[in-house]
Order: C-alpha cells, then sequence, then structure tokens
C-alpha cells in the first residue's frame, strides 16, 4: 500500500493541472491543488488517506469526483466474473490432462504436451488476445471485436472469447505444473500398495494419484487468480470491456490517485484473501503441507 | 512336485528402457518357498530382490519390467500368466506385501484407518463395524498402542517404526499365506529394527504364513531366517540352512558372510568384496561372480550357464569348483 501511494505520486504528471487542461491558468491550478489537498506534504497525505481507509473512505476520484469505493463496485464484478469462470474452466480441463499425461507416461504424448504448454506459456496473453481476435472476431465474424453489453445472455456473447484465452493460458501452466506432480506421485511406493489393497479404480485414482498430487496446484491456482489480476489490465483493455483493469489504466494515465490507490489495494487484500484460501485447501488436502 | 507355496524356476525378469531397448534384471532365480517357512532373500543392490518381489504380487508392469521366461508359481497357481482377475484373488488376500521403505509406504493423504479399512476390505463390501474392529484388532496384534487414536491420524503423525507395524497390520490384514516383505527395516534404527523381526516371527508363527524377508543384511537374515537365498547379479546362487551358513559352498556367499562387520576384530582391517558387483544387464558369461572371486579360473567364465547343484540337505549352490574347493 506504501509502495502504490509512493508509486503514484512519484510518476510525471500533476492531477490538479490535468483536469483543469491545457489553458488553465498557474493561480487556478494552485487553488484546485488545495482544495484537493495535493499541496500538503506527502506524509500528511498518506496519514490522511489511511484514516480515510478505517473510515471505509477510499475517497473521490480526481478526474470526475466519483467514489473511489463506488467505481470499484461497479467495475469489479466483471472482472471477477470472467476470472472465476476462467480460473473454474481451467481447472475442470487441467485436472483430467494432467493427470491422465501425467499416469500414461506415454513418451510422445508428454512431448506434445510439454511442446504446447511451453508455447503457450512463452507467448505474451496480448498476442495471443490479438491473433484471436484476428481469426474469431475479423475473419469468422463468430465475437465481437470489442465492446460490452451487461444483459446477461447478451454478455456472454462479448465475454466468451477472453474467458477463452485466459482458460487458454491458465490449462497450459495449472497441466502443467499437476503433470509434473503426478509424475512424482506415481513413481511413489504407497502407489504399489494402493495395487495391492485392491482398492477400486476411481477410488485408486482419486486418493492414491491425484488427491496425493494436488496441494501444489491447488496453491498455485490460488496464486493464479491474483495474477489473473495483473494480466485483465492488458486483456481488458483489447477487448475494451468495461472491468477494474480498464479502470486502473485509465486512472493511471490520468494521475489520478486515490483511484488507483483504491483499486492497488483491493487487488492487494484479494491476493492475501486467495493465498490464504490456497493454503487451507491445499491443508485439507494434503496434511504435509504446513500453513 | 513338492508341496511348495511358491515354486520359481529359471525366472527371468527383463525391463523395456526404450522401444528397441531391453535390460535384463533377473536372469535367473530359482528357489521354493515352503508353507511356514521364513526365507530370507539377500544380495547387494541391483542384484534383483525388489523386482522379484514385484513379480510375487504383480506390480511388475509399474516399472516397465515383465516376466520373460521361466515360472512362477504360488499355490499351484501360474502367476506368469495370471489375468487380472487371479491378481485381485491373490493380491492382498493371499499374498501380503510389506513395502521397501516404511516411510514412503503409507499413503500420505490417507487416514491409518482408510488405509487399513482398504487393506481388509481388498474391495469386497464389508460392514464398518467389522471393519473397524479388525482394524484394532490387527493394530493390536503389532503392537500398536492407543489404537483408537491411531487410527484417526495421517501418516506424517506416526514414527518410522509406527509406521512399519501399521504396514505389517495391512499386510496381514486377510491373513494371506505369504508375505513378501522388500527391505522392511530400511531406515528404521536398531532397536526399532529388532523389534519388527521379532514381530515378523511372532506372525509367522501364529499364523503359519510363509515369509520371504529381502535384505542386503546377512547377519539379520542369519538371525531370524530358517533359510537364505543369495542372489548376485540377478541370479540366485546359493540356496542355504541359516545354521549352515559358515559351511557354504559359494565363493560370494562365503565373501558376503566375512565382509560381516561383528566378525572383525576391534579396529581391524574391514573385509571387503573386491571390485564392483557387474553392471546390470550387461553381465559377464559364465560365472558372474567370477571377476570379483579369489578362486575364479579361465573355465568359470566359459559360456555356459552355472546350475545350482544339490550339496547338502536343503542346500544348493551354484559354483563349478565348489568340489574342488571344498572337497567332498
Amino acid at each position: 500500500m506504501v509502495i502504490a501511494f509512493s508509486l503514484i505520486r512519484l510518476s510525471p504528471g500533476d492531477p490538479a493541472a490535468a483536469r483543469l487542461g491545457a489553458g488553465a491558468e498557474t493561480e487556478a491550478v494552485e487553488a484546485l491543488r488545495e482544495q484537493l489537498g495535493l499541496n500538503k506534504g506527502a506524509l500528511e497525505q498518506f496519514i490522511n488517506y489511511m484514516a480515510g481507509i478505517f473510515r471505509g473512505d477510499l475517497g473521490v476520484s480526481l478526474v470526475n469526483g466519483v467514489d473511489v469505493l463506488e467505481t470499484i463496485q461497479r467495475t469489479f464484478p466483471l472482472t471477477l466474473i470472467y476470472i472465476t469462470l476462467s480460473v473454474l474452466f481451467a481447472f475442470i480441463i487441467s485436472i483430467p490432462v494432467g493427470t491422465i499425461i501425467g499416469w500414461s507416461n506415454k513418451a510422445t504424448a508428454v512431448y506434445i504436451f510439454r511442446g504446447i504448454t511451453a508455447i503457450i506459456i512463452a507467448t505474451p496473453n496480448f498476442f495471443i488476445a490479438m491473433v484471436a481476435i484476428l481469426i474469431f472476431s475479423v475473419q469468422r465474424n463468430w465475437a465481437p471485436v470489442f465492446g460490452y453489453v451487461s444483459e446477461f445472455p447478451e454478455n456472454l456473447k462479448y465475454l466468451w472469447l477472453p474467458i477463452a484465452i485466459n482458460t487458454l493460458i491458465l490449462v497450459a501452466i495449472i497441466s502443467r505444473v499437476l503433470h509434473t506432480s503426478v509424475v512424482d506421485t506415481r513413481e511413489e511406493e504407497f502407489v504399489e500398495t494402493g495395487i495391492i489393497r485392491g482398492v477400486s479404480r476411481p477410488r485408486f485414482f482419486w486418493f492414491y494419484i491425484l488427491k496425493p498430487s494436488l496441494a501444489p496446484t491447488v496453491v498455485l491456482m490460488s496464486y493464479m487468480m491474483a495474477t489473473m489480476l495483473g494480466a485483465t489490465v492488458i486483456l481488458e483493455t483489447i477487448f475494451s470491456l468495461p472491468g477494474i483493469g480498464r479502470e486502473l489504466v485509465g486512472a493511471v494515465l490520468a494521475s489520478d490517485y486515490p483511484m488507483v490507490q483504491g483499486i492497488l489495494l483491493m487487488f492487494g487484500v484479494i491476493t492475501v484473501l486467495l493465498s490464504f484460501i490456497g493454503d487451507l485447501l491445499a491443508y485439507a488436502l494434503d496434511r504435509r503441507v504446513k500453513i | 512336485m513338492s508341496n511348495a507355496l511358491v515354486q520359481i524356476d529359471s525366472l527371468r525378469i527383463d525391463v523395456k528402457v526404450t522401444r528397441t531397448r531391453r535390460l535384463t534384471i533377473v536372469n535367473s532365480a530359482t528357489f521354493d518357498v515352503e508353507p511356514g517357512q521364513l526365507l530370507g532373500l539377500i544380495g547387494e543392490s541391483g542384484s534383483g530382490k525388489t523386482m522379484l518381489c514385484r513379480s510375487l504380487v504383480g506390480t511388475l508392469y509399474r516399472r516397465g519390467a515383465y516376466i520373460q521366461s521361466g515360472s512362477l508359481t504360488f499355490g499351484g497357481t501360474d502367476l506368469v500368466n495370471a489375468s487380472p482377475k487371479d491378481w485381485r484373488d491373490i493380491r492382498g488376500k493371499r499374498i501380503g506385501y510389506i513395502p521397501q521403505s516404511a516411510l514412503a509406504g503409507p499413503n500420505p493423504v490417507m487416514t491409518i484407518g482408510a488405509q487399513m479399512a482398504e487393506a481388509i476390505k481388498q474391495g469386497e463390501k464389508m460392514d464398518n463395524s467389522y471393519v473397524r474392529a479388525r482394524a484394532l484388532e490387527l493394530l493390536e496384534i503389532v503392537q500398536i498402542r492407543r489404537p483408537e487414536i491411531v487410527l484417526k491420524q495421517y501418516p506424517y503423525e506416526l514414527s518410522g517404526g509406527m509406521k512399519q507395524r501399521v504396514m505389517i497390520a495391512c499386510a496381514i490384514a486377510r491373513e494371506p499365506q505369504l508375505i513378501v516383505a522388500d527391505e522392511p527395516t530400511t531406515g528404521l534404527d536398531v532397536t526399532v529394527q529388532a523389534e519388527i523381526m521379532e514381530l515378523l516371527r511372532q506372525i509367522r508363527r501364529d499364523l503359519n504364513t510363509s515369509i520371504i524377508l529381502v535384505s542386503h543384511d546377512l547377519p539379520l537374515i542369519n538371525e531370524v531366517c530358517d533359510d537364505i537365498v543369495i542372489m548376485h547379479a540377478g541370479a540366485t546362487v546359493e540356496k542355504i540352512p541359516s545354521e549352515q551358513i559358515e559351511k557354504t559352498r559359494h565363493p560370494y556367499t562365503q565373501a558376503l558372510y566375512n565382509s560381516r562387520i561383528d566378525l572383525v576384530e576391534p579396529r581391524g582391517k574391514l573385509i571387503t568384496i573386491n571390485g564392483q558387483p557387474p553392471t546390470v544387464g550387461d553381465w559377464p558369461t559364465g560365472c558372474r561372480f567370477a571377476a570379483r572371486c579369489d578362486y575364479a579360473q579361465p573355465q568359470c567364465s566359459a559360456d555356459v550357464e552355472i546350475p545350482l547343484a544339490t550339496v547338502g540337505t536343503k542346500h544348493v549352490s551354484a559354483c563349478i569348483r565348489q568340489a574342488e574347493i571344498w572337497g567332498k
């Protein structure tokens, strides 16, 4: 939070001048600076800001005077929906992919799997997004190039492509980690005892292969969900989705101090919360995990 | 035909390394296990002991290994060509298995109770209260204190010795005719090791189970077992009653016996076996011990299999020069 507070103030640009436009008088800018409390020392500004947070007040936008908390409430649900859906789909796809390839251990399948996932992970997400737009939106016209309608069935038309891209990237990362864990697990001695105990196939796959392998994947997923927040900044800008990532880009460009601080603060809180949930889940699955 | 429980004859186990490359891990294993016998199987690392054990529980395929030739029967059932159904009837029910490492044997993500329930049920439907009672009874047999609490615990909460006791309890859950114990005391300290050995002896006595005890520790095997099978480089070279180990007819067994630390005078020079065991799969012709043997002669390395010859009661040995070396 301190870092967010300092960084945005260190970046060039004066919000007061920006708000009044290029032709503004120096006196008018000074007056506005005083009105917004920007003429005070950085430490005093910080203390005021902290005091506000504890009162549930994240301040108002310097650009249009809208309450920061309200802006977050308006833009965040969209981001949350498509991140959650991406992670959910990625999880559903990664589990069988990672487990089956890890368990079968067919050399050719492993090479193909590793090759494809490495390419996906190495490609920047904006590049994948632009190629996807080119193919699905421009050539095939299966999805709108950009824009958004917030009504329910209609909005899926705008959301499916960003979700698909996110899911693809997540699947590559998550299934790779799961694959490695499964390969480690299958070499373990206790797998032998599972076979000898004559456990049924579904039980065997869950208790002897998947469950012992899942802890690192779950921790990674919670981390990935937090990382996705950062990635939304790029994807929302490309697809022009009115989510929180695009709001953040706009706020940074306009030197909208309270808005940037408020969004980054929320990102921070969510990241901590998610990693805590991830650790708890990992512990529930595998008691060897230390919290 | 004898009434042996397990008959292993010229068993050869190969492993698939790559698509075209095969490695022979066990070249010729030959020995029988009598009902109620406590048999020690001893050999250096890479001599094929573990693979031999796995062939008895049908999990060779997990390491890409398979039986290339020879025969392996258990209680009249041919295990070389056993169907999945045969294995379901045998594995866990008639043959129990105690895994190599006590620490990695139990499933880390299941409670002891859940694992024991699986071992007791063996995929069959059973009444829960019966399963629980049986689990408690088994834990008592393996002398675990406060079994009710242990049932709810996870393996990481138990000491190495307790884990291995649990694994033994699982192995004897269905009162099998044979228990394969693959180095059951690796990684346990000496006092615990002695307790586990005593426990195995007691189980053999109470259940009249045959036990194949695998180890590389000759004094230990000599102490607890009735008979000892010595493996070297993928082949059984001698089978001898343990009380006759001093009268061995095989140079390798003799070398193993002489390298016992407890036979050396205090601060005396430790006796080792010259050289290294041959590389797995890259076996020399003839006697595979010839390169390290003090008695070796050119004819030892001729390209013929060295047969196991009967040299005494319950005593077979594979050395073409034993008559010359030890007299008749």
